[in-house]
């Protein structure tokens, strides 16, 4: 059942959805343009770092199709890391005033000296706000649940914790948390300075996480 | 040749999705059951709760009760203390109310008058008679805890042993929290405690996500360099995430001081504090030692905060030498 789950998961994640987060869009500023290089630090759970890349599809209703990758902060580079990949569409299209929904496929890892984690989750955001060419604002929510995750433990947990434990793939749903916040951002030539800044708390609403806030700062750069 | 491997690839996915998945809620598969899912464990039912607990020694012999640290850790790496049954003592351990293998509540559930009314009945339990003398041996959190009984009950108590208590009130314990508790925001071992924020997220009660959460966070306790002078990895079997949380609120919200009476309790305690925790040192032991009427600070060499786990051969003599002169 969880492999089910798990593929179908990855297949509607590679082949359907394409977006990343960091790739906080000016819709007023994007015009014809194709490809998008997006940069980014800032506070995603802990220091982050992030690179993504953009396609603007040639459509109607505007579509962008993105990926992402982010590593936190730590002197082991690839223990950690979450990429990204989904899509954005815009479904309110007015001249300054635009709404959007960007949904992600997630692939997640962490590991620390007891466990490492493997994580398929999901990120749905929805976006509204007024966009000019030179500068936007806007509001945005957004729900990251992780779905399924693998847990393979160390020899010091097992010895020192709890010999028994179980390592294998874990449900239901080992988290999810609602974020909540503005996005901002300057153009000019063929830039984009962003700013995203929430908070973010557990799906219960009771709790939080141990920093509940969100912030990223990121770069955008228009090839064309 | 490329159908034999696309069937190949096909079979492993089948084969995978054929895998069990297993259950983040079911205890025993990321963390161990408790006294009311194992009924093997050794466990007393009192105030209301079931609590897992041992005992080693003479039943009537003098109680030696060990309290652990935390608020939401357990008693297993203070297990060494068992050898005071050898010197004559009755050593009483037991998790406390949310804590180690003993039942999990609600958090609403949790105060500091119900954990010194379990403290109240873990020693009716096992006290055989008026005259058997009852010593606190208080680690860390379960030292604080030592003082807040000793502070509401100064005539109950023969004798207390105090480790590296993390503060007798709200303004000693934010004094040792900020020394001990240095992040560096860069750092691998701060990137452990919170990354994994968006791989598990438990509600309130959902004790066994929660209790697992605060295990694996467990490792930022010991990282290099760490001030506590902690040496490495030292044994438990749950944390108690649910209290730990009530706990902190009850001291941000409500504040407390376990020293309003301490001056009335006219035994000599002792206080021991390792000589690698370098957020504790002589000086922190003073002040909470000033609180008392008589007290003597030993420094335990060459180890850290946990002292009775990695040094119990230090520990031992200077603590039986305490009990003995007042047993």
């Amino acid at each position: 059942m969880k492999g089910i789950k798990t593929w179908i998961f990855l297949i509607m994640s590679f082949c359907i959805y394409q977006k990343g987060n960091s790739q906080t869009v000016n819709w007023n500023a994007l015009e014809d343009s194709k490809h998008i290089i997006a940069a980014g630090i800032g506070w995603d759970y802990s220091v982050s770092y992030s690179l993504g890349y953009a396609y603007q599809l040639k459509t109607k209703v505007p579509i962008v199709l993105t990926g992402n990758f982010s590593i936190p902060s730590g002197e082991k580079l690839l223990d950690d890391f979450k990429t990204k990949i989904g899509g954005q569409v815009v479904l309110l299209n007015k001249s300054n005033m635009k709404g959007s929904i960007a949904l992600n496929g997630i692939y997640r890892r962490y590991e620390n000296p007891l466990v490492r984690l493997q994580n398929f989750g999901s990120e749905l955001r929805g976006t509204l706000g007024y966009y000019k060419p030179k500068w936007f604002v806007a509001g945005e929510v957004g729900f990251d649940k992780a779905i399924v995750t693998y847990f393979k433990h160390s020899e010091t947990f097992k010895e020192i914790i709890f010999t028994d434990v179980k390592d294998g793939w874990y449900e239901p749903s080992t988290g999810g948390n609602f974020l909540y916040g503005i996005q901002t951002g300057y153009s000019f030539n063929k830039s984009d300075i962003t700013l995203n800044i929430g908070m973010v708390t557990t799906q219960d609403f009771k709790t939080t996480p141990l920093i509940p806030y969100y912030l990223m700062l990121g770069y955008n750069f228009i090839i064309n | 040749m490329n159908i034999k491997i696309l069937a190949g690839i096909g079979l492993t996915f089948i084969l995978l999705s054929c895998e069990k998945e297993l259950d983040i809620h079911e205890p025993g598969n990321l963390v161990p059951k408790t006294v009311i899912e194992d009924l093997s464990l050794p466990s007393i039912s009192v105030n209301g709760t079931t609590l897992h607990a041992e005992t080693y020694g003479n039943p009537d012999s003098s109680l030696v009760i060990f309290l652990h640290g935390g608020p939401g850790s357990d008693y297993q790496n203070g297990l060494n203390v068992k050898q005071l049954a050898d010197d004559g003592y009755q050593v009483v351990f037991y998790d406390q109310r949310g804590t180690g293998l003993s039942q999990r509540h609600d958090k609403n559930n949790y105060s500091i008058q119900l954990y010194l009314d379990d403290l109240t009945a873990v020693i009716e339990h096992y006290r055989s008679s008026p005259a058997q003398k009852v010593f606190l041996f208080g680690h860390s959190w379960g030292a604080m805890l030592t003082a807040a009984y000793i502070n509401a009950y100064p005539d109950r108590i023969d004798g207390a042993i105090f480790a590296e208590a993390g503060g007798f009130n709200k303004q000693l314990l934010d004094e040792y929290g900020e020394a001990s508790r240095k992040l560096n925001l860069f750092s691998e071992i701060t990137n452990d405690v919170l990354f994994y924020d968006q791989f598990l997220t438990g509600r309130e009660n959902e004790h066994e996500i929660l209790d697992y959460k605060l295990a694996i966070a467990s490792s930022f306790s010991y990282a290099e360099g760490n001030d506590e002078g902690i040496e490495g990895p030292s044994a438990f079997w749950r944390n108690g995430a649910t209290v730990l949380q009530a706990f902190m609120d009850i001291a941000e919200n409500e504040g407390f001081d376990f020293t309003t009476n301490l001056n009335q309790y006219q035994t000599k305690v002792l206080f021991l504090y390792g000589e690698n925790n370098k957020s504790y040192r002589l000086r922190f032991a003073e002040k909470e030692a000033a609180f008392f009427p008589k007290s003597e600070i030993i420094q335990i060499e060459d180890t850290g905060h946990e002292m009775i786990y990695f040094k119990w051969n230090s520990v031992y003599p200077v603590v039986l030498d305490y009990l003995n002169s007042l047993n």
